[in-house]
């Protein structure tokens, strides 16, 4: 018998024939060429479905590097969906449907060839509940590293050192890197779960509502850790906070009933939003 | 203070009237929990006050140390070290060969698995902890020991290794659902944040889960000890009961004889109050001393972990990181060097050579396998580990269900035993084991609950609860033959109720009491503090926010301890074969004062001491099977039930 059961995710992956209903990609979010800088993920009529739900449709969107890009909408809209798809986080979900693509560097990661494994090291992840596993703050950040083959301890030091410092909480933590990391605070956990993420040494890193289960000073500290960020990653957050996505964003999507209503330079979304129903979300006339 | 809200105020009893209300309820849960204290207590005392007069005349020395176990001879001699070694050593065997296999499959079942394979795998797994000691102790008889009776080229299987095969099956189940559960217990963020970073599923599974689930792990190995050094009738029936040490002591093809196989040989023999009678007491003393033992190492550990993992005790590092790295390092080479010291003296130079070359190279190559290979190796493994399980298994039914069914028939099920059970049906005995379940359950179903409510909902964690908690714990680990014992010394000699059905309900109530409370106290703790806080912020009381929040939510939980139980009361065989049952009668029971048949014993004795009676054995064993199996399946549907309707 074939390994292939075990490694069961319930996952069942169409790339369709044919552009599903509702027409193919029009104009806005894909890319005009000649337009930098370049993008680093592109979705081309995705759709996904948990079970009967039909929770994303016919998403198409450009994320540019080394930018900040903001996924905005009322709760329930498939923006931490679409955001869990760009690392494949949804495997993990029984039931999974997904046709059309995303495209990260030019390669489908939903073709049958891709290394999962590969594709979240170099697309990071940071929950909306800061996840510490319960081991040391040191053993937190050097578990990336680790898994992917560093032994010598000087370098895990170096890694870890550089990346608490990354993540703006060495100076926190550095007398107590070896106690366990649930005594820290919430908002130095979820710091400690960047640092983690920056350990890999990814190239985009995706954010869940990082700061829904944080304090007003402790969400200040992750949104500058946020612009420090963009010189050398790509950012894609999801946030429920219009002022974050405001603050912090160069890009926005507006997502609404899991469609991707507008995408555009977050400037423009905020001023003059093309769409009525952006407009009236912005303003808070619903959501 | 009057509210605006006066329909819901005037159908509230008055404030006084709550309070007490409130009061009575948290008291009658705290003498539930209590009982579990005192009857330990008893239980200790009473042991411990008949067991007293063996050292008045033997040495303490002599009794443990004395090589030689024969209270029967001419010049009785009382020395129980055989018994001792004889129990470790079952029990080391019965671990080597469950506690790999029993984690691996706990790792497969929750994270491998898909929810199909899983809903066929978990009821399997029940159904092997249901499996009765005795028709695995008869199963080992007619089949084990053959095989190993053939494939050693020995005169007889009846050795430490079909005992260790045995006890090994029977700890599987105990090992495999407690892993699982703390598998499953493992937060859903642990295993994203893993894979975020990119680490491989088994990296996840062998860095993160297990080590989060560690302290669950561990307790579900303690559990399986503590189910293979208390089981009396299986390693009774297969391990040929010679009081002697092995030579040399790894062989596994040796007659051996435990601890708890000498209370159930010679607990019904015993001339009462003489030194033989006494010294076994003395053996339920050591016996209860071992599990003592091992249950409270087992609760050190835990709390080590729980602590180191909660991270709430500031402990600072004795040793510098490196220093630390090079002491295990240097731990690790001596160990090395010891087995291969020992395979050298035991099998000469070659080998030890071989070994060590074999090993060396193992190491190399490991350190080169990518994570993918290693994960491809790690799944085969687990896939293996489970297929094991699963065929061992089959085996096992197959050949009790093919060799058992042509014997059932309605003259089978619904007659009377006759020509010493060679003939005739085991009407009586299914009725009896019925009896002896349900009033068990009875007796221990409220108290057990209750015990488990007042610990979860209305103490703080104190003295007053660890006490309790180590009274359960205590209780849990407590062999069941030593409950038989003391059930048959005090309840049918001293209190003088006679081998009847009465003491078996005690004895069995005891006995699983600690597993409902156990396990009732897990579902409790598992329901998240945000529904409480949810309905006292309604405004409901405390008893009212568990009786409609709390306790609907844990019914699924308790159910699984009952079923358990439930398992272990109608299997159990050592507690009552000298408290309750008769081997055979013609009549039901009038009265609650009159023995009864039951099943276990009725196998038991038909196995071991009626020859020719084989096919009705096979009967019985079926018989009993799908008892068990009836008494699951319906808990089983109830808690799928339930699942159903409450999920949060």
């Amino acid at each position: 018998m074939t390994l292939a059961i075990l490694e069961h995710t319930g996952l069942n992956i169409q790339t369709p024939e044919h552009p599903p209903m509702g027409g193919a990609c029009g104009d806005e979010g894909t890319l005009h060429p000649g337009e930098t800088p370049s993008p680093v993920i592109h979705t081309e009529n995705l759709n996904l479905w948990f079970g009967e739900a039909h929770i994303l449709q016919n998403i198409c969107m450009a994320i540019k590097r080394n930018r900040v890009t903001a996924l905005i909408g009322p709760s329930g809209c498939g923006k931490s969906t679409l955001l869990r798809c760009f690392n494949r986080m949804n495997d993990l979900i029984d039931h999974t449907k997904i046709t059309g693509e995303v495209r990260y560097d030019q390669e489908n990661i939903y073709a049958p060839a891709t290394d999962v494994v590969l594709l979240r090291k170099k697309i990071g992840m940071v929950f909306q509940k800061p996840n510490p596993f319960p081991k040391t703050v040191y053993e937190n950040v050097a578990y990336g590293p680790r898994v992917h083959g560093i032994r010598e301890k000087r370098e895990l030091d170096r890694i870890v050192e550089k990346s608490l410092k990354d993540a703006a909480l060495w100076e926190e933590v550095r007398d107590r890197l070896y106690q366990s990391a649930m005594g820290l605070s919430g908002g130095q956990q979820q710091r400690l779960c960047i640092a983690r993420t920056l350990a890999v040494g990814p190239d985009v890193i995706l954010m869940d509502e990082p700061c829904s289960a944080l304090d007003p000073i402790a969400t200040a500290k992750i949104e500058n850790l946020i612009e420090g960020l963009k010189q050398r990653y790509t950012v894609v957050i999801v946030t429920h906070n219009m002022q974050q996505a405001a603050r912090v964003s160069d890009d926005t999507g507006f997502m609404y009933l899991g469609k991707l209503v507008e995408f555009g330079p977050t400037k423009q979304i905020f001023e003059h939003p093309e769409e009525v129903l952006t407009e009236n979300y912005i303003t808070g006339r619903f959501g | 203070m009057r509210m605006a809200i006066s329909g819901i105020q005037t159908r509230m009893a008055t404030p006084a009237l709550r309070r007490i209300r409130e009061q009575v309820i948290a008291s009658v849960w705290f003498i539930c929990a209590i009982f579990a204290i005192i009857a330990v207590c008893f239980i200790l005392g009473y042991l411990l006050l008949n067991g007293y007069p063996t050292f008045l005349q033997i040495n303490l020395w002599d009794f443990l140390f004395g090589q030689q176990w024969n209270p029967t001879g001419s010049s009785p001699e009382y020395g129980i070290f055989p018994l001792i070694i004889g129990t470790l050593l079952v029990m080391a065997g019965a671990m080597a060969i469950a506690v790999p296999l029993g984690i691996a499959s706990a790792i497969f079942m929750s994270e491998l698995a898909g929810p199909r394979l899983r809903t066929v795998i978990k009821p399997a797994i029940e159904l092997l902890a249901g499996i009765p000691s005795v028709v695995y102790g008869f199963f080992g008889l007619v089949v084990l020991t053959n095989w190993i009776r053939i494939s050693f080229d020995i005169p007889t299987g009846e050795t430490w290794l079909a005992g260790s095969v045995l006890l090994a099956i029977m700890a599987l189940p105990t090992i495999i659902s407690v892993s699982e559960d703390a598998i499953n217990a493992v937060p859903r963020e642990y295993k994203e944040g893993s894979l975020a970073t990119g680490a491989t599923g088994w990296q996840t599974i062998s860095r993160v889960i297990i080590p989060s689930a560690l302290s669950g792990i561990t307790a579900a190995v303690i559990l399986g000890i503590g189910r293979a050094i208390g089981e009396t009738m299986a390693v009774l029936m297969v391990t040929g009961n010679a009081a002697v040490i092995p030579h040399p002591i790894w062989n596994i093809v040796s007659p051996i004889r435990t601890l708890t196989a000498t209370l159930g040989i010679e607990t019904g023999e015993v001339p009462i109050g003489s030194l033989h009678y006494h010294a076994l007491f003395g053996i339920a003393v050591i016996l209860l001393l071992i599990t003592l033992a091992i249950n409270l190492s087992a609760t050190i550990i835990l709390g080590r972990i729980r602590s180191a993992q909660t991270g709430g005790a500031v402990k600072k590092q004795r040793l510098a990181d490196e220093t630390r790295v090079k002491i295990r390092h240097l731990l690790s080479y001596c160990l090395i060097g010891m087995v291969l010291l020992l395979v050298a003296i035991a099998a000469g130079i070659l080998p030890c050579l071989i070994l060590l070359i074999g090993g060396a190279a193992a190491a190399l190559i490991w350190k080169r396998i990518s994570p993918k290979m290693m994960q491809k190796i790690a799944y085969t493994l687990l896939f293996a580990a489970v297929g094991t399980v699963i065929v061992v298994l089959a085996i096992l039914l197959i050949d009790i269900i093919v060799k058992g069914l042509p014997v059932l028939s309605w003259e089978f099920i619904s007659g009377y035993p006759s020509n010493l059970g060679r003939e005739g049906g085991i009407f009586p005995a299914i009725i009896g084991t019925i009896y002896l379940v349900v009033g068990a359950i009875l007796i221990a179903l409220p108290l057990g609950i209750g015990a488990t409510i007042y610990l979860s909902e209305y103490t703080r964690e104190g003295w007053v609860t660890k006490t309790i908690r180590t009274g359960v714990d205590l209780l849990n680990g407590t062999p069941s033959i030593v409950f038989g014992l003391f059930g048959f010394a005090f309840l049918v000699i001293f209190i003088g109720f006679g081998v009847s059905l009465l003491t078996g309900w005690i004895v069995l109530a005891l006995m699983i009491l600690p597993t409902i409370i156990r396990t009732s106290e897990e579902a409790l703790k598992s329901i998240p503090h945000a529904m409480r806080e949810g309905s006292l912020a309604l405004g409901a009381s405390k008893w009212q926010t568990i009786r409609k929040v709390v306790l609907p939510a844990a019914v699924p939980g308790i159910i699984t301890g009952t079923i358990l139980s439930i398992g272990r009361a109608a299997g159990e065989t050592a507690p009552i074969m000298f408290t309750a049952v008769v081997f055979t009668s013609r009549f039901l029971p009038d009265s609650i004062f009159e023995p009864v048949m039951a099943l276990p014993y009725y196998l038991y004795i038909l196995s071991t001491s009626v020859p020719g009676a084989q096919q009705n054995a096979y009967g019985t064993a079926l018989v009993l099977l799908i008892t068990v199996t009836l008494f699951y399946g319906a808990a089983v549907l109830i808690r799928i039930r339930y699942q159903k309707s409450s999920r949060w």
